[in-house]
């Protein structure tokens, strides 16, 4: 199927002057070649030369990355690449956390090579990736048109989910809430009525890590929360872009949102609870329902069995909303804005690109997937499956994978589920079962790239207008303000900030990358 | 006065003042060597970095580099100043630096006396250090400790006021209740170590002083008021004037971590602002230009203070 896919891609390629890469058409350099290598990450903050991966790399490729990373003494990449541009040398490649928003703005400037033409004649399978996936490709344009990084791509579709109280709901015998009245009912019954059987009120219905979770709820009444798997981000409307919290459904949701919060079905300390919260209420018995990631959710099931008796804390799909819809507004992102660049002074950008397409042919995917054939990993009925060994030793998975270079998000690849499927909590895979057949997800905002007078006015007014929306937000919630009164007020005031500038010069943006 | 003279000098005899500052820097050469390291520091980590300053006036790009980028002239104030949320933000900082100097800066010298009128030594060193105690806890911890404390449902202050049946309150939410938080925590957190200096001006009062006003027969309380007090009013007027350049330096990084966006109203600083705008948005240009602003500021504010102490009370850094 893929080698299809790619024959047609390559078919249906503009004239070729060069040959195709033909899959193992290895090594890349008939002698060794050292390509040097910024790559930094939080979980590694230079590139170390003796992981298994990069070895089996240099046996297969030929090209011999060369760490010179600079600011490896601090965890902040964004510190590390200042560090770097400071210094006015690029190494040959540039690979950090958080690339796009250097390459979009240096890009442009000269720090890096420009991909488009390297891609089409030197990187087929990258090329037939984009192809594909045209709105992948759109999404990593400069402002210029032109492509600057290979971005790390994940697999897999589902982020966040509905999680409740399966073994409360049979205590109080209701059924698994399938809209939004009957969440407000359940919730009302986890408050009123004792779940937990201690004799006290103490139960708190709706719970969150992240206070960003209590909005994601506005969804229930057709409003948005964010466009993308980051907060407050703006979402795209039929080609206009928008953003959530200037809606006449978040209008609405937060007006329920409010008068949930006030009688006591939503955590009264969800804005200072913080990222304990899951662990603490759930450990408690006191947390009845949340909005959370699927893996680490679902693994409270196992770890909490033998603390909390009965515990089935499970996955639910997506109520339907005051109009019958149901939606999963949360997803992964399929681009992450980490990845690798060529630095303008490379020498050898055509070995570079090649280099790069390496990690999408099948023997790098599953390199930089699963690890080393025959380590980590061997063929069974045709898919890479890791060894009983490397499962069952008692380490975290991705970890063990993280120290032999493996799944390193600032080398441009395509994640592949299938890794993560082969250690997954068996209650995370109902629950993903649970939302595949619903088809619940929707589509996401991948982003655009503003040229300098779109980002001039963006940066004058966003970051202000977003303080303003949160803290509005925050006051409907916790009822010091009242949302019906102050709406038209609120309009008023993100228009005199420059709201409908921001738009504006998005949308001119949004046009020329996606080409409406 | 003195640099008139010498410079009188040094135009008429100037080989013998060359002469002089060798014999000088050969006779106290130790002296100057310990003295070096510090002048390396200033040079290298205050003075060099000034020359990155000139960025609150340009349009910076990182990869252009300082000298690189195109000159904007004074854009970014004027963003700065059009923006209603900088004005508030000098504004909360105005208002919470007041606030803490006026409750705070009193606070360790309370204390400082306070020991000081301790007689068990065991005592005094016990409670010193208790005091102390909080100064080195990273702001990370307090900032916890804080929040558990006014937590509404399991937090100290809510129990105790549930005691005299009033209601929960949630007080890290309530605009109003941040700026008390805020300058109680920093007191707590501070006032223990700050009294180290007092204390250290406290002990270097003459005992004669003391004994001559026993003999006369002066209580302890009169004691405190007509010695201690007036012997360390120096060292308290050089820290008022310390404090007042400092003014708006608030501790931002215990205010990021107790602030929600519904308490920006109150507790919102310009360091926050820089943090939130600058830093995060990556302008480090507009950053740059907040920054400038709050030095040029604090430059007023030190000199001023300073001028008004040299004539009211003869007391003065420099």
């Amino acid at each position: 199927m893929k080698h299809l896919t790619l024959t047609a891609a390559l078919l249906m390629g503009t004239t070729l002057t060069v040959p195709a890469f033909a899959e193992g058409h290895l090594p890349i350099a008939e002698e060794t070649l050292e390509l040097t290598v910024h790559m930094h990450h939080k979980r590694y903050t230079s590139y170390d030369e003796s992981w298994p991966v990069e070895q089996a790399a240099r046996k297969m490729t030929n090209i011999h990355l060369k760490d010179v990373t600079v600011g490896s003494n601090t965890d902040n990449s964004e510190e590390a690449m200042n560090l770097l541009l400071a210094t006015g040398k690029m190494p040959d490649i540039v690979g950090t956390s958080r690339i796009k928003d250097v390459v979009f703005q240096y890009g442009p400037e000269g720090a890096f090579l420009p991909l488009n033409d390297l891609i089409d004649e030197h990187a087929p399978n990258i090329k037939a990736f984009f192809d594909e996936r045209p709105e992948v490709k759109a999404a990593l344009q400069a402002s210029d048109g032109n492509l600057y990084y290979i971005p790390y791509l994940p697999d897999g579709k589902y982020g966040r989910a509905y999680f409740i109280r399966y073994d409360w709901l049979e205590t109080l015998g209701l059924e698994l809430p399938e809209t939004v009245e009957e969440v407000k009912a359940v919730l009302e019954a986890f408050r009123d009525n004792d779940p937990n059987g201690n004799g006290k009120k103490d139960e708190i219905p709706y719970f969150a890590r992240q206070w960003e979770e209590l909005i994601r709820l506005v969804t229930l009444w057709d409003g948005r929360s964010s466009g993308s798997d980051t907060y407050h981000d703006f979402f795209v409307d039929d080609g206009q872009i928008k953003h959530p919290y200037a809606q006449e459904g978040y209008r609405e949701g937060m007006k329920n949102l409010a008068q949930w919060y006030a009688e006591g079905l939503v955590d009264a300390e969800v804005f200072t609870r913080g990222s304990s919260a899951r662990e603490y209420l759930l450990s408690e018995d006191l947390g009845g329902m949340t909005h959370d990631w699927f893996a680490s959710t679902a693994g409270y099931n196992t770890a909490l069995a033998d603390k909390v008796e009965g515990f089935s804390f499970k996955a639910f799909a997506p109520p339907a909303s005051i109009s019958g819809k149901r939606i999963a507004e949360h997803r992964r992102i399929p681009i992450k804005p980490d990845g690798w660049a060529i630095g303008y002074s490379n020498d050898h950008p055509v070995e570079t690109i090649k280099y790069f397409d390496f990690w999408f042919t099948e023997e790098g995917r599953n390199l930089v997937n699963f690890g080393v054939e025959g380590e980590q990993w061997t063929m069974v009925d045709g898919k890479p499956t890791f060894t009983e060994e490397f499962l069952t030793n008692g380490r975290p998975v991705n970890s063990q994978l993280y120290e032999i270079g493996a799944q390193l998000h600032a080398r441009g690849y395509y994640q592949d589920y299938a890794y993560e499927e082969q250690w997954s909590n068996a209650f995370a895979l109902e629950g993903i079962a649970l939302y595949d057949e619903g088809d619940y997800l929707i589509d996401q905002f991948l982003g655009v790239a503003m040229n300098a007078d779109e980002q001039k006015i963006y940066d004058k007014y966003w970051s202000s207008i977003l303080t303003y929306m949160k803290e509005r937000q925050q006051a409907w919630i916790l009822g010091t303000g009242d949302i019906e009164t102050d709406w038209d007020d609120y309009v008023a005031t993100l228009d005199k900030m420059g709201y409908s500038q921001v738009i504006k010069a998005m949308q001119s943006a949004y046009a020329r990358q996606y080409g409406n | 006065m003195t640099d008139i003279s010498d410079r009188k000098q040094s135009v008429v005899f100037q080989p013998s003042r060359t002469q002089r500052v060798i014999e000088a820097l050969k006779r106290d050469w130790q002296l100057y060597l310990m003295l070096a390291p510090t002048i390396i520091w200033l040079l290298l980590f205050l003075y060099k970095p000034m020359y990155g300053l000139q960025i609150a006036f340009k349009d910076y790009s990182v990869f252009r580099g300082i000298a690189g980028s195109p000159w904007v002239g004074f854009e970014h104030f004027q963003t700065l100043f059009d923006n209603d949320q900088f004005l508030r933000a000098l504004k909360n900082t105005i208002v919470i630096s007041f606030w803490s100097l006026l409750v705070g800066f009193p606070v360790p010298i309370l204390l400082a006396l306070m020991f000081n009128e301790i007689l068990n030594q065991t005592f005094k060193k016990t409670a010193q250090t208790i005091v102390y105690l909080p100064h080195f806890i990273s702001s990370v911890i307090i900032a916890g400790i804080v929040i558990a404390s006014f937590s509404p449902s399991s937090g100290v202050v809510n129990t105790f006021l549930g005691w005299f049946g009033a209601d929960p309150v949630y007080f890290l939410t309530k605009p109003e209740w941040f700026r008390p938080i805020f300058i109680g925590t920093n007191i707590w957190q501070e006032a223990g170590f700050s009294s180290i200096v007092y204390l250290a001006a406290i002990a270097g009062v003459s005992p004669t002083l003391y004994e001559s006003a026993v003999i006369d027969g002066a209580s302890r309380w009169q004691m405190m008021w007509k010695i201690t007090i007036p012997s360390i009013m120096t060292t308290i007027i050089i820290m008022l004037i310390i404090r007042i350049g400092n003014m708006l330096e608030v501790s931002f990084e215990m205010i990021i971590l107790l602030y929600q966006p519904a308490t920006y109203e109150t507790a919102d600083v310009v360091n926050t602002f820089i943090y939130r705008q600058g830093l995060q948005g990556g302008q480090y240009d507009l950053a740059a230009a907040a920054g400038l602003f709050n030095a040029v500021v604090a430059f007023v504010l030190v000199m001023s203070a300073n001028a008004i102490s040299k004539r009211y009370s003869r007391t003065s850094l420099w």
